[in-house]
């Protein structure tokens, strides 16, 4: 290292183009070795490492040395204790890493005979496997720990509030502001439906409805208050959709302050001071299905015909108009729609925490979404789900750092802004068929679909 | 590609080695953990700043003693301190953290009433007993039997401030500028009005003027104020607020009292405020100039070390972490199960009787509120804030 110095500035790029070119190498190489591996291959794979960790987790932590299992992969205990990095990475390798990567790899015959079959099944029934699977690992995963069981709560939360802004931000290519706003109304909407009908309040009175019905009813509490939410998107989109750009985010900004003023000013719904006592119905299960329809419903949206009208208008609204799109139909199918999915993913939100205050809905929770969104990467699916994960577990995992915490994620999302400026995974299409079908380049299907013909 | 399999080979075994150093550590078994879930980061850094600095001048006290003595072994204790951001959801996944993931024995916190009541719930639901020393909403101990909290309700600080002014002033007429948007001023300027009305009737309070967290100009609802003839007005702000309302109302020429609540009580008060706030009162906990005793001791202490003159949560925090220590000191013994030391733990700080803390005598009621007195402080010609008078339920 110290004769880098010495070395002229060519020599110097030839080192670092060396150094480049051998990591590519490396990357090329792995890529190519697990680029067979299906999905169902990962998910064995993982399902194998948590259930490890179920079984002899604990015994294999104690025997590192570490306290307890590593929570957050060790990142919460390393920041702290940084004298455990080691065992952390050796617990990592052990219980995670090698089980997954090896069982990927070596099941690779039977996970892409396997998913051929699932594939000749309705595509919806090889899903739903598919889904369970993924259930069955996050259920497993959050038994260690509680702690785990409300990270995943919150952060499949984050998933529906992302992809819903991600609607506008993205797809539409507008920059909402309002989406707090729409959060609110939803966590209200739906908070109030619940404590209204199936709780003994001192605010509201005692239950309308018997509680024993209450857990069937909350998919409906959530419409109504993602209802409401369309309702007040509706109400802004009157006025704002004269204006683009710039005047869309003032205006859509004015709005996310009108509401926290509005319930701030409600005394019924308990103003300032918030709502409390909501049921304790936004459970994993039920939360996990909730993020399963949104992103399966507004990945066909955009798949949609609508869709499709709706990056036209993104990209040139004078052009789409020309082509007989609708434009102003098209972004205010859009705009309510998005505030749907917002409205629920605050009326999940005011039921994890039960309780809500205005207060929560305002500049900080936009900033939190925006961050997410372009973080993870404009105009995909998959980029809002990586934003919302990777932004909350990064946020949880540098907790312990405090105020630095505040300075390390910002100047992140500026370098990812820098070299990546529409995100990290942004433009993607999300096609649940190419992501669940075998991986193998199979000799026998091509001769298959040669024999048919 | 062998180069790269040698350096995988080599950082693993390099790995196994430093793990087996650092593995031979074993962690001690008879340790107490407490948990303190402060805003260090977000809206009011320095009340999680004043919480963090409390807890842990307490520990060093610990340590010196060599830990806490319980059923006759020493437990060495140990404090996991996590920031809430001064949001919700960090709130409750600080708490789910501490109790479930770093095992604590109690949690002393979060201090805003918009983490502590959602954060209560989260404690009472497993069943660890939970002190906030600062959150004023009722609904923080409200039928949750785990949670506590150190500091006197604003139902009873209202009534406190009217008193005090019908018997040191004499007004009648008052009027009363708050934040509509913060649950706290709200609630404690509804319960000022409800007690000033009470004393003089309905109308005597002549003007109830609200604005909006993060407004910096108050000139509209100011001059109201003064044209509605109020003998004094009542301002139940945070610091930062406290300056600009004070300093607005002198310029438009407004020359009578302004009567503040146990918001004023910062540090930053007097500095952002400077002379404008001098001779002014308000109700608090706790009056830091002029104290004797315990109180100057850990003023003096805090000072010395931090460089500035603790305020009242850092004082409530001091007071609470002392009733956590008194409680698990008055436990029979630690059985190691958590459950159940969370159970007796729970037990003895409902049992306390006339604690004595720095910011008061307190006694716990059935809801997990102290009764404790209230002080009324001067801010002195020198900006320091002075004990005037006591006041007692």
């Amino acid at each position: 290292m110290e004769t880098q110095n010495s070395k002229s500035p060519t020599e110097k790029t030839n080192v670092l183009n060396t150094i480049r070119n051998s990591i590519n190498k490396v990357l090329n190489l792995i890529r190519n070795y697990f680029s067979e591996v299906p999905l169902l291959g990962w998910f064995i794979g993982t399902l194998t490492a948590v259930s490890l960790e179920q079984l002899v987790g604990r015994l294999i932590a104690l025997s590192l040395g570490l306290p307890k299992i590593p929570v957050l992969f060790g990142f919460v205990t390393i920041l702290k204790h940084p004298y455990l990095i080691p065992s952390t990475i050796l617990y990592m390798l052990v219980i995670y890493i090698l089980p997954i990567v090896s069982i990927a790899r070596l099941t690779v015959p039977i996970t892409n005979w396997l998913a051929g079959k699932l594939l000749v099944l309705p595509i919806f029934i090889s899903v739903i496997i598919h889904l369970g699977l993924l259930y069955l690992i996050m259920h497993l995963w959050s038994g260690i720990s509680d702690y785990r069981v409300l990270m995943l709560r919150f952060i499949l939360i984050a998933v529906i509030a992302t992809l819903s802004l991600n609607v506008v931000n993205g797809y539409m290519g507008e920059f909402s502001c309002s989406h707090p706003g729409f959060m609110a109304l939803g966590a209200y909407g739906a908070s109030i439906c619940t404590v209204v009908l199936f709780v003994d309040d001192s605010m509201f009175g005692p239950a309308l409805l018997p509680p024993a019905i209450g857990p069937f009813m909350f998919p409906i509490a959530l419409i109504v208050g993602g209802c409401l939410a369309s309702v007040g998107a509706f109400l802004v989109a009157i006025p704002s959709f004269r204006t683009r750009g710039d005047y869309l985010a003032i205006v859509s900004l004015a709005f996310t302050f009108i509401v926290k003023s509005l319930i701030e000013n409600l005394e019924i719904i308990g103003g300032a001071r918030g709502l409390s006592s909501q049921p304790n119905w936004a459970n994993l299960p039920s939360i996990f299905i909730c993020a399963v329809a949104c992103v399966w419903i507004i990945n066909n949206f955009v798949r949609s015909t609508l869709g499709k009208a709706l990056n036209a208008v993104r990209d040139d609204e004078l052009a789409a108009n020309v082509m007989t799109v609708n434009t102003r139909r098209t972004k205010m199918t859009a705009f309510l729609f998005a505030a749907f999915w917002a409205g629920v993913a605050g009326g999940l939100l005011a039921h994890v925490l039960r309780y809500v205050n205005p207060g929560t809905f305002g500049i900080q929770k936009l900033a939190e979404v925006l961050a997410m969104v372009y973080f993870g990467g404009l105009n995909s699916i998959q980029g809002s789900i990586l934003g919302a994960i990777g932004f909350n577990i990064l946020s949880e995992a540098l907790r312990p750092l405090a105020i630095y915490k505040w300075i390390i994620i910002p100047s992140m999302l500026i370098l990812i802004m820098i070299f990546r400026p529409t995100g990290l995974l942004a433009f993607k299409e999300f096609d649940v068929k190419k992501i669940i079908s075998p991986k193998q380049k199979q000799k026998k299907e091509v001769q298959n679909v040669i024999a048919s013909n | 590609m062998k180069a790269l399999k040698i350096i995988l080979i080599g950082t693993l075994i390099l790995l196994i080695g430093v793990t087996a150093v650092f593995a031979g550590g074993k962690k001690e078994v008879d340790v107490i953990t407490i948990g303190v879930n402060a805003p260090l980061t977000g809206d009011i850094p320095k009340v999680g700043e004043g919480t963090k600095f409390a807890a842990q001048m307490w520990l060093e006290d610990i340590n010196e003693a060599g830990g806490i003595e319980v059923g006759g072994k020493k437990y060495k204790v140990e404090l996991v301190i996590e920031d809430n951001e001064s949001k919700a959801e960090s709130a409750v996944k600080v708490n789910t953290k501490l109790i479930t993931e770093d095992e604590v024995l109690v949690i002393v916190g979060p201090q805003a009433s918009k983490q502590a009541v959602p954060s209560g719930e989260v404690a009472n639901n497993y069943e660890t007993p939970m002190v906030s020393p600062w959150s004023t909403n009722p609904k923080t101990t409200k039928n949750r039997p785990y949670v506590f909290r150190g500091c006197f309700l604003d139902p009873f600080q209202g009534p406190v401030v009217a008193n005090f002014i019908k018997e040191e002033f004499g007004f009648t007429k008052a009027a009363v500028l708050y934040d509509v948007a913060s649950d706290y001023p709200k609630g404690l300027a509804e319960f000022f009005k409800a007690a000033w009305e009470d004393l003089y009737g309905p109308g005597s309070v002549v003007a109830y003027e609200s604005f909006t967290t993060g407004d910096a100009d108050f000139s509209a609802q100011l001059t109201k104020i003064i044209r509605s003839g109020a003998e004094f007005f009542f301002s139940p702000q945070y610091y930062n607020e406290v300056a600009l309302i004070v300093q607005q109302a002198h310029q438009l020429g407004w020359d009578r009292p302004i009567v503040g609540s146990d918001s004023w009580g910062s540090a930053e008060t007097v500095e952002l405020c400077g002379k404008d706030c001098y001779g002014l009162f308000f109700s608090t906990h706790y009056a830091a100039a002029g104290a004797r005793g315990a109180t100057k001791e850990f003023i003096d202490r805090y000072n010395a070390k931090h460089g500035y003159v603790p305020d009242d949560v850092a004082a409530l925090t001091w007071d609470v972490m002392h009733i956590v220590e008194e409680a698990i000191k008055s436990c029979a013994e630690l059985t190691g199960d958590l459950k159940k030391d969370r159970k007796s733990v729970r037990d003895a700080i409902a049992k306390i009787k006339e604690f004595d803390g720095i910011t008061g005598k307190m006694t716990f009621t059935e809801d997990g509120d102290p009764i404790k007195c209230a002080v009324i402080v001067r801010i002195s010609d020198a900006g320091e804030f002075e004990f005037y008078k006591s006041v007692c339920p």
